[in-house]
């Protein structure tokens, strides 16, 4: 396949805790793997984004302090020009605390509530007290009906793929979803989004957020060519893309093992 | 204080540790302690002070190897008695135990030093009361469980301690960038010990490195050699008090660069207490690794017999590290023990933290996977690895993984094992060996 795709690592060196930059890891890989040429970058404090220089954004969580310079910088020199591109169709991932910081609102370890990224529709809250202590263990959640009908039509042979995303969550915070904006799955085992709403992540046109570290990506390959197909759709509208389906025998065994043991 | 008041509570204390004791609830450790820290919070200060020389060592990882080498070092010097704390009992309370326990019925404790490891959170609890006149801090990593900020506060508690004891000289990991600022705005004497920069660009610390104060005191390892049964060489050069250092070479048995960051820890702290380079050097050489930390254990079926080497692995620093160790090991038989009990952190994403890449530059004969978690580490070794060795085994038990390894081994072989906290001790059952503590 002759195609090439550019993926933005936002703030690694501020947001980098629990494993974040696996998601990197296998986005590149699997793109090796099927022979697209992938770039890396990384846009960091300081950086100035600009439009359409980027196929798809990876975001990870981080320490307040660190999040809240993020807020900043991103609001001076990034926000026109990632948020045009997620607009545009660019895919967008964050997770866990990079989840959080993508919304309105996001909560700080004090409890005090902050202006987000805003480059989608939700808000993490304090949690009430319908939550005693954090959310944290392992996470398996079924995929949204309308993502995984989509997910499906990404090779070039009928696959089969499982429904379930598994991962680990850890966060203190409650997010709410807003208008335009639908759940990534529903959950099966552990909390997802809220303590009361039982799904888990969100998305808004290719923006993704999900609370799932553990890495996310490792163990949810068919997520991983998800994000990797509905890049190189939209940087090549005219070609028909399809994806090789890779061997991943390691990671369904990890996957089937995850749901078989916390689902 | 009035010393008399110190034998009525030191006897209970007495009472209660050879109580605890004959009804098999453990060896009493932290009990006596907590119960006396409780109701008598003077006891501390009363019994440490009767010993001369203290010296607080603290930090993420190395408390324990810094402390028992330094034990061995100025236990060379005729007439030192040193007191230390037991591995890992480093709160307050298993630290007043200790003192509890080695005290005469009169509350009498007869030590020229107190070398104690305390936990990073308890140092600014504690520090004014043992008022140590060494303070060292072998580095601040973050664990894989750390919530959001942990690291921080820990590095803010230490300062906190330091700035309790103002007299206090102080020894930290000049490479580690949270460490060697502790000190900046505190009037302490600092010394820094680090690595040439040829290797102390392998650590993964977080941050960036500072450029080094040219005019900060302290030691440097230079010329490091990890020889093939992973013992490890080193020469030191730098500046202590005034006074140039230079010892041409050193060994320690445990393996790798954390241990020579350990040691050098250690003989700038003993050099700051009157011992010498050789002293030193001789007294390092006394010392044997803890468990976990590049024991030992032998397997033996008839004529064959198969070492397995212990690397503990507890954190992404620790497991970058080791992997960087084994990179001169010919033919590398390799076993990954991931569990995800509570003590080796529940959430595995550390993995993907750890630098599993430094594997390409090894010598593989082969990796075998096991634990709770052997799935997951088998993804993480296939991103990992630039060249494909083929399907990664996993074995779901630690027990299968020891027979299928021992059937793989030819006589003689050494098998690298990087367990977690949890599958090194189950590892360490399944090979009879039970929890030891020194
Ligand atoms: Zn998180």
């Amino acid at each position: 396949m002759p195609y090439a795709l550019t993926l933005t690592h936002l703030y690694p060196d501020y947001l980098n805790l629990y494993g974040d930059t696996g998601n990197l890891i296998v986005l590149h890989r699997r793109c090796q793997w099927m022979g697209i040429d992938c770039t890396v970058n990384t846009l960091s404090m300081g950086d100035v984004a600009q439009a359409g220089t980027t196929d798809l954004y990876f975001m990870g969580g981080g320490q307040d302090t660190d999040q809240v310079a993020v807020v900043n910088d991103f609001h001076q020199l990034k926000y026109d020009a990632i948020r045009a591109d997620t607009e545009a169709g660019v895919v967008f991932l964050g997770v866990c605390g990079g989840y959080q910081l993508m919304g309105n609102t996001f909560l700080m370890g004090n409890g005090e509530e902050t202006r987000g990224l805003g480059i989608i529709n939700v808000n993490t809250r304090a949690p009430g007290t319908e939550v005693k202590q954090r959310c944290i263990g392992n996470l398996v959640a079924e995929l949204t009906p309308t993502t995984y009908a989509d997910m499906q039509t990404l090779y070039a042979y009928p696959r089969e793929i499982p429904k379930t995303l598994v991962g680990f969550e850890n966060h203190s915070g409650q997010t709410y979803l807003g208008d335009r904006v639908e759940p990534l799955a529903t959950t099966i085992a552990g909390f997802g989004n809220n303590a009361t709403a039982e799904h888990e992540g969100a998305r808004y046109k290719n923006v993704f957020g999900s609370y799932m570290h553990g890495s996310l990506l490792p163990k949810n390959p068919h997520f991983a060519d998800y994000l990797i197909g509905l890049a190189l759709r939209r940087r090549y509208p005219e070609a028909t893309i399809t994806l090789p389906a890779l061997p991943d025998t390691e990671e369904w065994a990890a996957h089937t093992y995850a749901v078989q043991r916390y689902g | 204080m009035n010393q008399l008041l110190l034998i009525p509570i030191v006897a209970f204390a007495k009472l209660l540790t050879l109580a605890l004791r004959a009804s098999g609830r453990g060896s009493g450790t932290a009990l006596p302690g907590y119960l006396v820290g409780r109701y008598f919070p003077f006891v501390l200060e009363a019994l440490i002070s009767q010993i001369p020389t203290v010296v607080a060592i603290t930090g993420t990882n190395g408390k324990t190897t810094s402390q028992t080498m330094l034990s061995a070092m100025i236990s060379q010097v005729p007439g030192v008695k040193v007191l230390r704390n037991k591995a890992g009992a480093n709160l307050s309370q298993g630290i007043l135990s200790e003192l509890l326990k080695q005290s005469n019925a009169l509350g009498h404790l007869d030590f020229t030093h107190a070398v104690l490891e305390v936990e990073e959170a308890t140092l600014p609890r504690i520090a004014a009361l043992l008022q140590p006149s060494i303070i060292a801090v072998t580095n601040l990593y973050r664990d894989q469980l750390d919530a959001y900020g942990e690291i921080d506060r820990t590095e803010k508690l230490i300062r906190d301690g330091i700035a309790q004891c103002p007299t206090a000289a102080v020894v930290v990991n000049g490479d580690d960038p949270r460490t060697a600022r502790l000190t900046q705005g505190l009037g302490n004497a600092t010394y820094f010990v680090s690595l040439a920069p040829e290797y102390a660009r392998f650590l993964p610390y977080e941050g960036k490195l500072n450029p080094r104060d040219v005019n900060g005191q302290g030691l440097e390892a230079t010329q490091i050699h990890i020889n093939e049964d992973l013992t490890t060489d080193f020469a030191i050069q730098g500046q202590m008090n005034g006074g140039a250092v230079q010892i041409p070479q050193a060994r320690t048995v445990s393996p790798g660069f954390f241990h020579v960051y350990n040691a050098l820890t250690a003989i700038a702290i003993a050099n700051l207490l009157g011992v010498d380079g050789d002293t030193a050097v001789t007294g390092l050489k006394t010392f044997k690794p803890a468990f976990g930390r590049g024991e030992i254990l032998v397997q033996q079926q008839g004529s064959k017999q198969v070492n397995y080497r212990l690397l503990l692995v507890k954190n992404p620093a620790s497991f970058s590290l080791s992997l960087e160790l084994l990179r001169n090991i010919p033919n590398l038989k390799l076993i990954l023990a991931i569990n995800d009990n509570t003590a080796d952190g529940k959430d595995v994403s550390w993995l993907w933290d750890s630098e599993l890449e430094r594997l390409n530059q090894a010598n593989i004969d082969w990796i075998l996977c096991t634990g709770i978690r052997a799935k997951d580490m088998a993804v993480r070794l296939k991103y990992a690895l630039d060249a494909s060795p083929g399907p990664i085994p996993t074995a779901e038990s630690i027990r299968q993984a020891i027979d299928l390894s021992f059937e793989k081994a030819h006589s003689g072989d050494t098998v690298f094992v990087l367990p977690t906290y949890t599958a090194m001790l189950e590892f360490r059952k399944l090979m009879g060996k039970t929890l030891d503590v020194v």
